[in-house]
């Protein structure tokens, strides 16, 4: 599976990376994309709306199962991949970058550093 | 519980298969490489090859071997002749619930050969071994053959490369031997394609299957996932969802299925009385008119009631729109072309009743 050295983490098999603007973009990762499969449905939240680290806010479907998507991180969602949901089958060609899903102005960057490293990911989908 | 592999493990798994449990077997779910959208267009648009060897097997053979199962199963082999194979149902006698979906191969008139779903075979083999005359002799034949289903518009094509017979009838199967392998080609399949289904020998699977992917016509190995796409495009039931000892033959539209003018059959009296009031509830199809995806068991509304569930749904890759069977109330007094709303994990979605199939067949 490809985990990028310059990306974090989370458990629930999402990548965050921080922009030199101060936003964070969001997707999910290849062993994620993989698992699913085909994926043929993404519903994605509002521009403007706020969330909080852990929320779910919204949904990637396959050919055969949905899986949630939870925000990594706080903040308000500043802008969503207009490009997957029209072609969703981009988050399994390309899942770390044409497959993103939203930006998020964070409200705290210390909840960056929170978040699992590459290794400490790698470690997760390997046991 | 242990899963019972297929002869053909090794080779799915040399693939990159992702593998699932059905039915007590691990069999493939999906190829790497490939996934359920291109697996599911390999077999609209050119052939699939998919190993379907987890389905039972079962012989019926003596004196009388067909008049015996055409007294149990539903549909009438009387309408067959030799050589053909026919899609039956073992329905239970009390309730009419469907034990299970079989395809049944008339060899002649004292011996029937049985292919039900794994999960089912040991009680359709119990029930008929209970039911039958001391003359016959019944054998679950389970893990004895594999079963390869070839299944697109170059499938004649591929097994013609291999001298393989192809120009038989729709449901008729022929024996024909490959490199001294004798094989069953049953002009078959669950998928809505033209195809076939070959009953190899256990022991022989991994030759034959070789056989298969080495000729000139690029197949691509596919796996139950896309079996159930395809199957669902065209409406045709899963057993343990659309049929089950709670969906009777006539709630399911299944029906056609049924050789009503027989002198028995299993649930003849209870499913001719259901058949003559009317069933409480009916197999549709259902088509989203927005981007949701049905799933079985979500619940389908008319005015804000309950009026349904669903019990297949899926993404279809061909029209690109989310699909589902559904069993309807009769009481609620839908048909074609009603809109309805499926809760989609708290959302409404909107579909429209309509009648299966959601893709032409081109079987014959």
């Amino acid at each position: 599976m490809n985990v990028p050295e310059d990306l974090r983490y989370t458990a629930e098999h999402e990548w965050v990376r921080v922009e030199p603007s101060g936003v964070v973009r969001v997707g999910i990762t290849d062993f994620a994309q993989d698992s699913l499969g085909d994926i043929v449905y993404v519903q994605l939240p509002a521009v403007g709306s706020k969330v909080s680290s852990g929320d779910s806010f919204g949904e990637v479907e396959s050919t055969k199962s949905v899986s949630e998507i939870y925000a990594p991180i706080s903040g308000e969602v500043t802008a969503r991949n207009e490009g997957v949901e029209a072609s969703p089958e981009i988050i399994n060609s390309d899942p770390y970058e044409e497959g993103w899903l939203v930006e998020i102005q964070i409200a705290d960057p210390s909840e960056v550093e929170a978040l699992l490293t590459a290794a400490a990911y790698a470690e997760l989908t390997q046991s | 519980m242990t899963l019972l592999a297929s002869p053909l493990h090794e080779r799915h798994a040399a693939l990159g298969a992702k593998f699932a449990a059905f039915g007590g077997w691990e069999m493939p779910l999906e190829y790497a490489g490939g996934g359920v959208l291109k697996e599911h267009s390999a077999v609209r648009e050119a052939v699939g090859i998919f190993d379907v060897s987890h389905l039972g097997k079962a012989r019926i053979a003596g004196a009388g071997a067909a008049a015996f199962v055409n007294s149990c199963l539903t549909n009438d082999l009387g309408r067959i002749k030799p050589g053909k194979a026919q899609y039956t149902l073992c329905c239970d006698e009390a309730s009419g619930g469907v034990v299970d979906d079989i395809i049944a191969y008339l060899h002649d008139d004292d011996h029937v050969f049985l292919i039900p779903n794994a999960a089912n075979t040991t009680e359709v083999v119990r029930r008929l071994v209970a039911a039958a005359p001391a003359e016959l002799t019944i054998t679950n034949e389970h893990r004895d053959y594999a079963v390869l289903a070839v299944q697109g518009p170059r499938s004649t094509e591929l097994l013609a490369a291999l001298g393989l017979p192809t120009d038989h009838e729709y449901m008729s199967f022929e024996t024909a031997d490959l490199d001294g392998v004798e094989l069953t080609v049953c002009r078959t399949g669950y998928t809505g394609e033209h195809g076939y289904e070959l009953v190899v020998p256990a022991g022989d699977a991994v030759a034959v299957w070789d056989r298969l992917f080495g000729t000139q016509v690029e197949a691509r190995a596919c796996g139950l996932g896309a079996r159930d796409t395809l199957r669902t495009e065209m409406g045709y039931p899963l057993h343990g969802q659309d049929l089950s000892m709670d969906i009777t033959p006539v709630q399911a539209r299944a029906g056609w299925a049924v050789g009503w003018t027989k002198p028995e059959f299993w649930g003849k009296a209870v499913l001719s009385r259901e058949k003559a009031d009317g069933p409480r509830r009916t197999l549709w199809g259902l088509v989203a008119n927005d981007r949701g995806i049905p799933r079985a068991h979500m619940q389908v509304l008319a005015a804000d009631q309950t009026v349904g569930e669903i019990t297949s749904g899926t993404f279809s890759p061909t029209r690109k729109v989310g699909i589902a069977l559904a069993l309807l109330d009769s009481a609620a007094g839908l048909g074609e072309g009603s809109q309805v709303e499926v809760d989609v994990r708290g959302r409404r979605s909107s579909m429209t009743v309509t009648k299966p199939p959601f893709v032409t067949p081109s079987v014959k």
